[in-house]
């Protein structure tokens, strides 16, 4: 396991791309392919992008990378409205729980001392090819 | 702008059915009616390269904050209130998304490359390229790949009908290429399965959607299946998703600021 990775931003759209510009800087060391870094930059949106999660004025993004898996951390946030969307699953709705579970493998809620943080772990695979660097 | 100038006692009929009794259905005829207003402002501001309906939609959002934040006590009209309130969001929208509609022209440029590379890579590796892969096949350095794929984030930033700088637009002239797509698709089907939101994407962003979310296919499958390019998939799914946010917001407007 990688020492994390952690970035305050301001709770912010416009800061928003310095998230997602870190999880790319990640998914570029760890050669991840183009399309897990899409489903990570996805899913830190669908979060980040949705004012009725983040709690504001600032907010946390974490990453930690574990054998195969990396693990993104936001927080503190909403959680009752995280829990809500998150339970809300149904058949004809992409709501936040089908959309998150659709590109990561793991959606979990924990909480901190600073409040509620929404856990995702993504199964990682290094293309492991020649790539010389 | 086409409210008729005897409205405002009647907006204020509706105000007051909606804010003291919570009468939906005077929200919605209230909507409607100052829907040219939101439209009027929009286009406005269309000419900055963003699509027309995107601004109406989010001009909606400051429409309905309006309404549902409206004091009838005050003695204004509704449309000296809303007005304001429109604008703004229109702008806060350009403030938010701005800084990509000013991407400088060089990461446009490699943002357009990069669609190609990602494709030819694709099909050459049998599988996703990754960064360090697409740096060295465009002859730039990683930050400048993260940097152009940023720049083309969409989140709503890169206008579907914007013109494309590439010298090959087959990749970035969206409303064309998938102009070609839609009778391929058995549509009516998706309609029915997908429901909240879902009325504000056209078929092919249902039909990108629903393979994405409810059939678990990749981007890569869904641009082989479609026969568009994955950073156009990628695209439209950000776009799609944004504009189903849109939609549920201006559907419960109440329940977001209350989460």
């Amino acid at each position: 396991m990688t020492a994390p990775i952690r970035l305050t931003i301001p709770d912010d759209p416009r800061y928003h791309g310095v998230a997602r510009l870190v999880v790319g800087g990640l998914a570029a060391r760890l050669e991840l392919s183009y399309e897990h870094l899409e489903d990570l930059q996805l899913a830190l949106a669908s979060v980040l992008d949705n004012e009725g999660y983040t709690v504001g004025p600032e907010v946390n993004v974490e990453l930690v990378v574990d054998e195969g898996s990396l693990d993104l951390r936001i927080g503190p946030l909403n959680g009752d409205a995280l829990r809500t969307d998150l339970e809300r699953e149904s058949e004809t709705e992409i709501g936040l729980g089908r959309l998150l579970r659709t590109v990561v493998e793991t959606v979990e809620l924990e909480n901190r001392a600073d409040g509620q943080w929404l856990r995702l772990e993504k199964r990682l695979k290094s293309v492991n090819t020649e790539t010389t660097r | 702008m086409s409210v008729p100038s005897e409205q405002p006692k009647a907006d204020r009929e509706l105000l007051r059915r909606y804010h003291e009794a919570g009468d939906l259905e005077a929200r919605e005829r209230l909507i409607e009616q100052y829907l040219p207003l939101v439209r009027s402002l929009a286009r406005r501001y269309s000419y900055r390269g963003e699509q027309l309906d995107d601004l109406v939609q989010v001009g909606c959002i400051g429409l309905i904050k309006a309404i549902d934040r409206f004091d009838i006590d005050r003695g204004v009209e509704l449309t000296t209130y809303a007005t304001p309130n429109i604008i703004g969001e229109i702008k806060r929208h350009f403030r938010d998304k701005g800084w990509s509609v000013r991407v400088p022209r060089g990461l446009q440029e490699l943002n357009v490359r990069l669609s190609h590379v990602i494709e030819d890579l694709t099909v050459q590796l049998e599988r996703s390229p990754t960064i360090p892969e697409l740096a060295k096949a465009a002859g730039v350095e990683e930050e400048d790949v993260l940097e152009a794929l940023e720049s083309g984030q969409a989140y709503a930033t890169l206008s579907l009908s914007a013109p494309s700088s590439g010298d090959d637009n087959s990749d970035l002239d969206p409303l064309e290429s998938l102009g070609v797509l839609e009778h391929e698709y058995e549509v009516s089907e998706d309609r029915a399965v997908l429901a909240p939101g879902i009325k504000a994407l056209d078929d092919r962003e249902r039909k990108i959607l629903h393979l994405r979310f409810f059939e678990g296919l990749t981007q890569s499958q869904i641009a082989q299946q479609v026969g568009i390019s994955q950073m156009h998939v990628s695209r439209l799914i950000r776009r799609s998703l944004e504009k189903i946010r849109a939609e549920i917001a201006t559907e419960h407007p109440v329940e977001r600021r209350a989460s």
